[in-house]
């Protein structure tokens, strides 16, 4: 109940900002697929969860903070392997260089509970972002980011890590808008556990969302 | 004598009808039996009668007359200079008097005509109306002086007396009274009397004519709400159907699973498609629906262009107006009418 009040508070704080700044703002509850491999085709992994994003619209900048939960379970049926919940914060800013093309700068974060059920990962994500519009109050964006810096859980390092994917927004009725967003990423992380050499850890997730939001 | 009797007898005859006025009864009796001497074609009776009346105490009108009638029976009985210096009796008397040509026999109206040519006068002063806004026009003023003369033509009101024109003329002249002072401001309203004063040797002779003035606001302009002839455009147009939203769904989903394809690690093996599946299956529908959507209105560039124009064209059209209204304002609308018929003396 609490918790509740706390969400539509902030709500009505981040409608009341936006009026005063005329920032366009839209915030919205997501519901979220989430499938995530790691090292080998063994350790597979597939999930829904829910999250709630929030986009920002100030002239040319824009901003975006997505948080996504999804309870991921093994998908090969290996009783060994334990389910995991990973919770994934994307943050990102833009700055519109073209009136259908921006450069973005932020990070990404994905912590795994249990812990070293699979890696926890940060990046900062660099890239650059793609729109068109399909018709009246609908948007497609394709964005590909670079992830620099990664830092694992478990160590490690990776020298490719990439991040593409696309958003939809859809203006449904009023302030109403329907968001559709996937997104692939492929971490090409090397590890080197006791000093014997590298090994390959690769980690690929690939996340969908589907979800609601409100304009202010 | 036979032939000289029917002249004089068809002279008489087309006299009969008098003057071309038809002026009304004369008041005096001897005048009303000399006419009807003369009606009755008895000439010297009406010679007789007609000088009788003149000793008698007469309207100026009844005057006339009888000078008229006496030239009449002068030219019936070839007493032509008597009969010319009766006609200029009757000029002098009423100098707007005339013959009808068409009723008076030639030889009569001929020796009218030379009485005419022996006196001076003016004739037949004429002001006509006019509405003119001051400066902008003229009041017409016509008349006929009968002998050369120095005639000089002034509009009078009260102390005030402007010059119109003074020129050596004889016969029709026309002249145009502007209504201003000297100073160019329109003349002051009121009845004026327009003066015309000729003067030959020893001779002179003047008629007038009064005219009244008014003054009244000129018209002004009202403003425009559109330029005749050039209606707005529609800002806005209607964009033809077209698949584009559906290709760009496609190709951004594509670009997505091709991308995917192309990242996917070999020793991963084949990623889910379920998360791509479901999301580019979304875009593809919204991109499918959006083609199948009636397009909403676009701004039509070339029209917003063109109405900013013409709301320009019309702002500087009334801004126009407006400084045209302000000289409007302050000028004034004159407005001249005669008001009875000249005299002159």
């Amino acid at each position: 109940m609490s918790r509740a009040a706390g969400v539509l508070a902030a709500v009505a704080l981040v409608a009341r900002a936006a009026a005063a700044q005329q920032v366009t703002v839209t915030v919205g509850p997501q519901f979220a697929l989430e499938s995530y491999t790691e090292v080998g085709a063994a350790l597979q992994y597939q999930g829904v969860g829910v999250g709630g994003g929030l986009t920002a619209r100030a002239g040319r900048f824009s901003g975006d903070a997505v948080v996504t939960r999804a309870t991921l379970n093994p998908t090969s049926g290996n009783s060994s392997l334990q389910s995991f919940k990973a919770t994934q914060v994307d943050v990102w800013v833009a700055y519109d260089v073209a009136p259908y093309a921006s450069v973005e700068v932020g990070i990404t974060h994905r912590s795994i509970a249990p812990d070293f059920a699979a890696q926890s990962v940060g990046a900062v994500r660099v890239g650059a972002r793609a729109f068109s519009d399909l018709g009246p109050g609908a948007t497609l964006a394709f964005h590909a980011d670079y992830l620099a810096a990664p830092q694992f859980s478990g160590g490690g390092r990776a020298p490719i890590s990439l991040d593409l994917g696309f958003t939809l927004d859809v203006r449904l009725a009023g302030r109403l808008h329907g968001t559709a967003a996937y997104a692939f990423q492929r971490v090409d992380r090397k590890t080197n556990p006791g000093s014997t050499g590298e090994i390959d850890a690769p980690i690929q997730e690939s996340l969908g969302r589907l979800g609601l939001a409100l304009a202010f | 004598m036979r032939l000289g009797g029917l002249l004089l007898l068809l002279a008489v005859g087309c006299a009969a009808a008098l003057p071309a006025q038809a002026p009304a009864a004369a008041q005096n009796p001897t005048l009303r039996q000399a006419l009807q001497a003369y009606d009755n074609l008895n000439f010297a009776s009406a010679l007789t009668l007609a000088r009788r009346a003149l000793t008698e105490r007469m309207t100026g009108s009844d005057q006339a007359r009888a000078y008229e009638l006496l030239g009449f029976s002068y030219s019936a009985t070839d007493s032509q200079v008597k009969a010319v210096d009766a006609f200029k009796q009757t000029i002098l008397l009423d100098p707007d008097r005339d013959l009808d040509p068409r009723r008076i026999s030639p030889k009569i109206t001929s020796l009218f005509y030379a009485a005419l040519g022996q006196v001076l006068v003016v004739r037949q002063l004429r002001v006509d109306s006019a509405r003119f806004v001051g400066g902008q026009g003229n009041v017409p003023i016509r008349f006929t002086v009968t002998s050369p003369a120095r005639v000089r033509t002034r509009a009078v009101l009260g102390s005030t007396s402007l010059l119109i024109d003074s020129a050596v003329v004889t016969g029709t002249v026309n002249l145009r009274w502007p209504a201003q002072l000297a100073n160019g401001d329109p003349v002051p309203a009121g009845d004026w009397l327009i003066v015309v004063e000729a003067t030959a040797s020893q001779n002179t002779f003047s008629a007038s004519q009064p005219v009244r003035v008014t003054h009244a606001a000129v018209d002004t302009v009202p403003h425009l709400t559109s330029l005749p002839g050039y209606p707005e455009l529609p800002e806005t147009e209607i964009a033809p159907q077209s698949w584009r939203p559906a290709g760009l769904a496609f190709l951004y989903t594509g670009g997505a699973l091709v991308g995917t394809l192309g990242l996917e690690s070999a020793t991963l093996g084949s990623s889910s498609k379920r998360e791509l599946g479901v999301v580019g299956g979304v875009a593809l529908v919204t991109g499918f629906v959006m083609t199948l959507r009636k397009p909403s209105p676009r701004p039509a560039v070339g029209n917003i262009l063109y109405n900013r124009l013409l709301r320009d064209q019309l702002v500087r059209r009334n801004q126009d107006i407006t400084k045209e209204n302000v000289t409007r304002r302050r000028e004034v609308q004159l407005s001249a009418v005669p008001l009875k018929p000249a005299g002159g003396r």
